[in-house]
């Protein structure tokens, strides 16, 4: 009987890899190409699955026909999308690629969750794959064997068709070369599009596979996608059939831990990925590809005398603030923003003048949370010591997580910074100190440093507003220092940077704790405005808009997060009521950031007056 | 052979006031040259003359040019490099361009036929017997000579009628310069069309009809072979040798 389960649990696992190779199998033909992490991947998956719903409800066409028409109707719009976005990134940065796709997934979902709510549609497994086989050790469902066989046989043609054939061949040499081989008079353009289109084509496979076993929801790419994540940063992503055998490998992995330890199987493949990278730095293939390193904020900060200009105007900002109580302005609101504003700050200060994109802030954010408001309200400790103790486990936190992910670059940073979030996203879920999915409410104000009344408005506003002018002037204080100067050297050239003698992942490492400490004391601070400490903040959907508010106020500027987080915090309140579309709308900001504006509200102000802020 | 093609043949390639950029920096000032079919001739010049960037933006391999580079009457100015390399030129770049995720086999039959005519891969073995030996290895194990046959031979396949070398004897033995030499020959006894660059001057004279010197991006002066001998002193000034 045990056996039983245990052999049930493996085919789980295996399907469960199935989905892992398909989608990891499609992100390295992407990369290979495009040298963009496609993070809409698991958009298109979902999408995939839709399609062959549609195509059943509406035109009568079944499974078998949706297995092939799924995938070709979401390749072309995958084509399409190349052509419209993904085109006008080809000479960037590698993150703008990750940005510009994780928009995209943004307003992909949230259209669909608009459209169809949240809940899953049923989709019926094909009659001529009902029942199942009686194998003697467990019982064999005939459609879950089917996924396993047909996955497998996906990624075989797959892999042939990259490695054994005359297109593939163009391929590899395209990946290479690109100019050279359209000077052999192939169009390198025209293959770059189809080699998109053909990756999401491969996750519209995965995920009319899945319609069946998991109903059709429109969220089920965004969590899926960053396991995808963390099995690409296990097998790297120099090779077509690493990708796979890592995909399938991971799934039986979590398969067993189901049945042996049934508590870790949500956080195993994470827990994995930290043990190899631990090991094996560069993944289990040990060809990962570093993004080279170059200026991810656009202009690098101008002459020293003119950051004084972006003090003097954040210090009119602070009086404007200090002032706002007599105004009838809802505090409340503003204490937000400055929350807000100071994580994202403390984001830029990674990505802004280290150039590392981290795609994991929210776990400072929301575990500073979880630890200050049980500190206050469990454990009793007076305001201080609960931001204290709450901003020294965000210190811990980042010393481990930077550990971890520093010595990784561009793309790989942000993937495995993004999988350790979710993992500790997975751990709160569980942990029973968090309360799971209500979260700690009703945190008790108790006078700060024995005089300040916090359940006085007034009292936390400036409470906070102190807080942010602390953390913005410490930020200001590392950017100045001679610490900040070989910062910005090391994201502009790096190799260089080594060659005159800086230990350079000493100093990402330090700027990283610094930049999650920080993260931490907004998280702490924010606490006691918002009352409590839930899931929302350590989700991977908070880290996105810590980079939104950060992106669209203005990369590597004093200024830019508190204009940020003022835009994307007022358009939350202002459009609560339209719901899901708020998603939608990030999302396109996310892109039109990407695209058009890659300065941000503060960055292209000062371009215009000519002027550092 | 020289006074030949001026009276009878017509032009292959004619390239008119071409200007190059990359980014910001103007590199080509009005490349003035043309090609005549049947010819074999090379650009010399100093480093950062200007030579590998006109081949680059006659291939139509540079971000911005203006100007006119005519193929087979055709010009090409606006057109994409792809399409460019369909006209029938043959291209072999600066370091050879061997692709080190293809063995050699598939590093051949790589380029796309572009013309019937075509050297078949039976020629190729004849003309480069070496490759025949190592067809699955990895194109970037072979030597630089190897290296620099395969990348000649898999553009001979394409019907290409034009060939564009660049420094094809870079970093390669006297006896493998030698070897290129009479293909280079071999070549233009069967009638392909040749445009090269060489920093080798005495390689150059012994290969090609006709030599432009180069000097920032612009053709500064055209001999033909027989005026070498005579201008000594002046290719040595020209080129700083």
């Amino acid at each position: 009987m045990a056996l039983n389960a245990l052999f049930s649990q493996l085919l789980i696992g295996l399907i469960n890899g199935s989905f892992y190779a398909l989608l990891s199998l499609g992100l390295a033909v992407i990369f290979g190409m495009l040298n963009i992490i496609n993070f809409a991947h698991g958009a298109f998956y979902m999408i995939g699955a839709f399609a062959a719903y549609f195509l059943m409800a509406s035109a009568g066409i079944g499974y078998w026909g949706a297995l092939i028409l799924a995938p070709v109707m979401v390749g072309l719009a995958g084509m399409a999308t190349e052509r419209l976005l993904l085109r006008r990134l080809a000479k960037m940065d590698h993150l703008y690629g990750l940005l510009m796709t994780f928009g995209l997934a943004l307003v992909l979902q949230g259209v669909f969750q608009v459209a169809f709510g949240s809940s899953g549609l049923p989709y019926p497994i094909p009659e001529a794959l009902t029942g199942g086989v009686n194998l003697g050790f467990m019982f064999l469902p005939l459609y879950r064997g089917w996924v396993v066989v047909f996955s497998l046989v996906a990624c075989i043609a797959t892999w042939y068709l990259i490695e054994r054939t005359r297109l593939g061949a163009y391929l590899r040499a395209a990946t290479e070369n690109p100019s050279l081989v359209r000077a052999f008079g192939i169009n390198v353009p025209l293959m770059i599009t189809v080699t998109y289109g053909f990756g999401v084509a491969l996750a519209a496979l995965a995920g009319v596979l899945s319609a069946p076993i998991n109903s059709v929801r429109p969220l089920m790419g965004a969590d899926l996608i960053i396991v995808v994540f963390a099995v690409v940063v296990i097998g790297g992503m120099g090779s077509i059939l690493g990708s796979v055998i890592t995909g399938f490998a991971v799934g039986v992995v979590e398969g067993l831990t189901k049945y042996f330890y049934p508590e870790a199987s949500s956080t195993v493949i994470f827990v994995l990925m930290v043990l190899i990278l631990l090991v094996k730095p560069t993944g289990l293939t040990g060809r990962g590809i570093e993004a080279t390193q170059s200026a991810v904020a656009p202009e690098p900060a101008s002459a020293q005398g003119r950051e004084r200009v972006a003090l003097m105007v954040f210090g009119v900002v602070v009086i404007g603030l200090a002032l706002l109580p007599l105004t009838s302005v809802y505090p409340y609101f503003i204490m937000q923003i400055l929350c807000f504003a100071l994580v994202a700050g403390a984001f830029n200060l990674l990505i802004g003048h280290g150039g590392l994109l981290s795609f994991g802030h929210a776990m400072f954010f929301g575990s500073a949370g979880y630890i200050t408001a049980h500190a206050v309200k469990v454990w009793g400790l007076p305001p201080e010591l609960g931001i204290l103790a709450g901003v020294a486990a965000c210190a811990g936190l980042a010393a481990l997580a930077g550990a971890i992910s520093i010595r990784r670059q561009g793309i790989y940073f942000a993937m495995i910074t993004l999988a350790i979030s979710q993992m500790l996203y997975f751990v709160y879920l569980r942990a029973p100190f968090t309360n799971g999915e209500d979260g700690i409410q009703s945190i008790p104000k108790d006078r700060m440093f024995g005089v300040l009344d916090l359940a006085d408005t007034t009292v936390l506003y400036y409470v906070v507003l102190a807080g942010f002018i602390l953390g913005t002037l410490a930020i200001y204080r590392t950017i100045n220092s001679p610490f900040g100067q070989v910062l910005k050297s090391i994201r502009e050239n790096e190799p260089r940077a080594i060659s005159l003698g800086y230990r350079t992942t000493l100093y990402k490492y330090v700027a990283f704790i610094l930049s999650g400490t920080l993260a931490g004391f907004a998280g702490s601070l924010k606490v006691f405005v918002v009352q409590n400490a839930s899931l929302t903040d350590v989700h991977w959907s908070m880290s996105g808009e810590i980079v939104l508010i950060t992106l669209l106020g203005g990369l590597g500027t004093l200024l830019g997060p508190l204009a940020g987080a003022f835009v994307i915090i007022s358009s939350q309140h202002h459009l609560a009521e339209f719901g899901q579309w708020v998603t939608v709308l990030q999302g396109a900001i996310f892109i039109a950031c990407v695209v058009a504006f890659r300065r941000g509200i503060v960055g292209e102000l000062a371009k215009v007056l000519k002027i550092s802020l | 052979m020289t006074a030949e093609h001026d009276t009878m043949t017509r032009t292959a390639l004619k390239v008119g006031v071409l200007n190059a950029w990359y980014g910001e920096s103007h590199v080509l000032h009005g490349m003035d040259f043309d090609v005549a079919e049947g010819e074999v001739v090379t650009l010399l010049g100093r480093n950062g003359a200007g030579k590998t960037t006109t081949l680059k933006a006659i291939m139509g391999l540079m971000e911005k040019r203006s100007g006119s580079v005519e193929f087979g009457g055709v010009e090409t100015i606006n057109l994409p490099a792809n399409r460019i390399g369909r006209l029938g030129i043959g291209y072999c770049p600066e370091e050879r361009g061997i692709f080190s995720s293809l063995n050699v086999e598939e590093n051949l039959l790589l380029p796309p036929v572009v013309r019937r005519g075509g050297l078949t891969t039976e020629d190729i073995f004849d003309l480069f017997p070496n490759l025949l030996e190592r067809l699955y290895s990895q194109g970037t194990k072979l030597s630089g000579g190897e290296q620099q046959m395969l990348a000649i031979a898999r553009i001979l396949r394409t019907g290409a009628q034009f060939i564009v070398l660049d420094e094809p004897t870079e970093g390669l033995a006297p006896v493998i310069v030698q070897q290129i030499g009479r293909t280079i020959e071999r070549l233009r006894q069967k009638g392909f069309t040749i445009l090269l660059v060489e920093q080798n001057l005495r390689f150059a004279t012994s290969v090609a009809d006709r030599f432009c010197v180069v000097e920032h991006g612009q053709v500064i002066d055209t001999l033909t072979r027989a005026d070498v001998d005579a201008s000594t002193a002046k290719l040595n000034s020209y080129l700083g040798v």
